[in-house]
């Protein structure tokens, strides 16, 4: 009984990193209406520049974030004007090409910048754990879950309430007539990805006391954001983040019942299921994510 | 007229790699000719559910299935690789089997994603069933020179089978594309609603697109492993080597045309092995850093590939044939 709900804590605090790299991909998938298969690299990237920072400067990972967070914003502002708009118009397999040679290059850049060895930042916090009521709860990833929490609701509030934000949200719900309504679409498309790139770069700051880094440690999360956002819906910030909980949850039950080997046999079984059964998303709005970049 | 004069120039080009052995001898020339003609049949075989529109990123799936049941069946139990060719091919499209039923509707990037995930899910099971597969240590072809093995002293002989399959792909491709079912891919690749409406299975259409394909990648997994006498799952379900280097080719040569897969295999081959062996020694990765680069060129600039340059070229050849790369 003990260990279930240890494993089922461990999975919700993972989960939570899970929900913000998602966060990131739901806005550049629901705006820009991209399917960004580069988007484990970016959070590559991002834990990249996170360990250069302490490697050559001793700075603090979580302190890191202030530089590393705006940096991930021009990154993804960047991919969006240079790679993403000329094809913005062109086919969904078109847009395929492009990211997966985007993922393919920064991969490779890694491998040619960084080597293939694996890196880690040490800091005294990275294994400290803490006793309650039985169950052992890891430090950095409890600083993470809320660090994702936190910036979440943050996301959402700038999503509800401010004019931008309202616009973000109208080309979600449909791109022309937001055009029509006087929406500068081509420039919210850039500040959609950048904000997304920044999310999803903060989810990589945030694993970085607890994780390693090494050029392919993107691919399973290019997966895991999109089975969270199939499940969560496009376009659903509580889904998004509920789903990434529930995926957390099933890593880690998984993992200790199962076979830790076999996890992406469970995101995959899960990821078909979902589709099979409500493409939509569990909370979508309708739009059907299903269709998104054939449009 | 033209025709003929296309005909007699294929023929020759025929002869002139029929006899390519007997001039040359080194074993680097016969390996770069015998690696383009495979991925020339891998590319090609890709290129069959692309005529439906259909854009895989997991045929390292089939390949890994292809290449895993004919050397467990040859290692294991003796059974001689012909029979093991035939067997590969069936649980190469059994894989297709599996991937498709669920997921026979999944629209573009679904279908894309689901791909790459099956074959990553292969790739973890080929590790962790140690009792069949050997687990990442992998399995080893003896080396027992004998046509009944598969197994030969000289280069020469996969030279042959390699270009024969070449051949075969490209013919099976070709008659697939001009059939009733490559009019209905094509048919479901231009508008999928459409084709449905005018009372086109499309379901069915990709489905058999993907049996084709995932079975003749299966086969041509086969002779891949007894060409290179060693097999474990970071190459079989390789996702940069089989599922990458294939869809590139494709689509850098033309996506969903006969010769498109043909010509960007010619290209991306020999520029994929200067680059991993001249530059990689110095800096591993870098052939990738450069068929990105080319990718991202190809989008931009020519979205219909290499092949829609030669188009005028070609369309005089076949006023028949529409140009179907560009859906």
């Amino acid at each position: 009984m003990e260990l279930i709900v240890q494993v089922c804590v461990s999975g919700l605090l993972l989960g939570g990193i899970y929900a913000l790299i998602s966060i990131g991909l739901n806005l550049i998938f629901g705006v820009v209406r991209i399917i960004n298969f580069a988007h484990g690299e970016m959070v590559m990237v991002a834990m990249y520049l996170t360990f250069w920072l302490n490697y050559f400067f001793g700075m603090d990972p979580y302190v890191s974030a202030i530089i590393v967070l705006p940096v991930m914003f021009l990154f993804g502002v960047v991919i969006q004007r240079i790679i993403v708009q000329p094809i913005q118009s062109s086919s969904a397999n078109m847009k395929i090409f492009a990211t997966v040679a985007l993922s393919l290059i920064l991969q490779n850049v890694a491998l040619i910048v960084c080597t293939g060895n694996f890196r880690t930042v040490q800091v005294s916090y990275g294994m400290g754990t803490f006793e309650l009521a039985g169950i052992f709860i890891s430090i950095p990833r409890l600083v993470a879950f809320f660090a994702a929490l936190g910036s979440i609701t943050l996301l959402y509030y700038f999503l509800k309430s401010t004019y931008t934000g309202k616009a973000l949200r109208a080309i979600v719900e449909d791109p022309i007539i937001a055009r029509l309504m006087g929406v500068k679409v081509q420039k919210l498309y850039m500040l959609a990805f950048g904000i997304g790139c920044a999310f999803t770069a903060l989810g990589g700051v945030l694993l970085m006391p607890f994780s390693s880094v090494y050029p392919t440690v993107g691919i399973p999360f290019t997966l895991i954001a999109f089975i969270v956002v199939v499940l969560g819906g496009l376009g659903s910030m509580t889904g998004t983040f509920l789903a990434g909980l529930f995926i957390g949850v099933v890593e880690a039950v998984g993992g200790t019942y199962v076979s830790p080997a076999l996890k992406e046999a469970i995101y995959f079984g899960i990821f078909i299921i979902a589709i099979l059964i409500r493409p939509q998303g569990i909370f979508g709005k309708g739009a059907g994510s299903e269709e998104v970049g054939l449009k | 007229m033209r025709t003929s004069k296309f005909k007699t120039a294929a023929i020759i080009l025929l002869l002139a790699l029929l006899v390519v052995p007997l001039f040359f001898t080194s074993t680097f020339v016969l390996h770069m000719f015998t690696l383009v003609f495979f991925y020339i049949a891998l590319t090609a075989a890709w290129n069959i559910p692309a005529f439906g529109g259909k854009f895989s990123l997991g045929h390292a799936a089939f390949f890994g299935l292809g290449a895993y049941t004919a050397s467990i069946l040859y290692v294991k139990l003796g059974i001689s690789p012909f029979i093991g060719i035939v067997a590969g091919t069936f649980v190469a499209m059994l894989g297709g089997v599996i991937l498709t039923f669920p997921l026979i509707r999944l629209k573009g990037p679904f279908f894309t994603l689901a791909s790459i995930a099956f074959a990553e899910v292969l790739r973890m099971v080929a590790v962790d069933w140690r009792a069949l597969t050997n687990g990442s240590v992998g399995i080893n072809i003896p080396f027992k020179p004998s046509w009944l093995n598969l197994t030969f002293t000289s280069g020469a002989p996969f030279y042959y089978i390699a270009l024969g399959m070449a051949i075969l792909v490209i013919l099976l491709a070709w008659w697939i594309r001009s059939s009733a079912l490559g009019y209905h891919l094509r048919a479901a690749a231009a508008d999928e609603d459409a084709a449905r409406a005018l009372g086109i299975n499309t379901a069915r259409a990709h489905f058999l697109g993907l049996m084709w394909s995932s079975g003749l990648t299966g086969m041509i997994a086969v002779f891949y492993v007894f060409y290179n006498y060693v097999l474990e799952p970071g190459t079989a379900f390789s996702l940069p080597l089989f599922s990458l280097q294939p869809a590139m080719n494709g689509i850098i040569g033309g996506m969903g045309t006969v010769w498109g897969p043909v010509i960007g295999a010619i290209i991306m081959t020999p520029l994929g092995e200067f680059l991993r062996f001249y530059l990689g020694t110095i800096q591993q990765g870098l052939n990738f850093v450069v068929y990105g680069l080319m990718l991202i060129a190809v989008v931009n600039f020519v979205p219909g590939g290499i092949i829609s340059l030669l188009e005028p070229w070609f369309k005089k050849k076949k006023t028949d044939e529409p140009s179907s790369a560009d859906n």
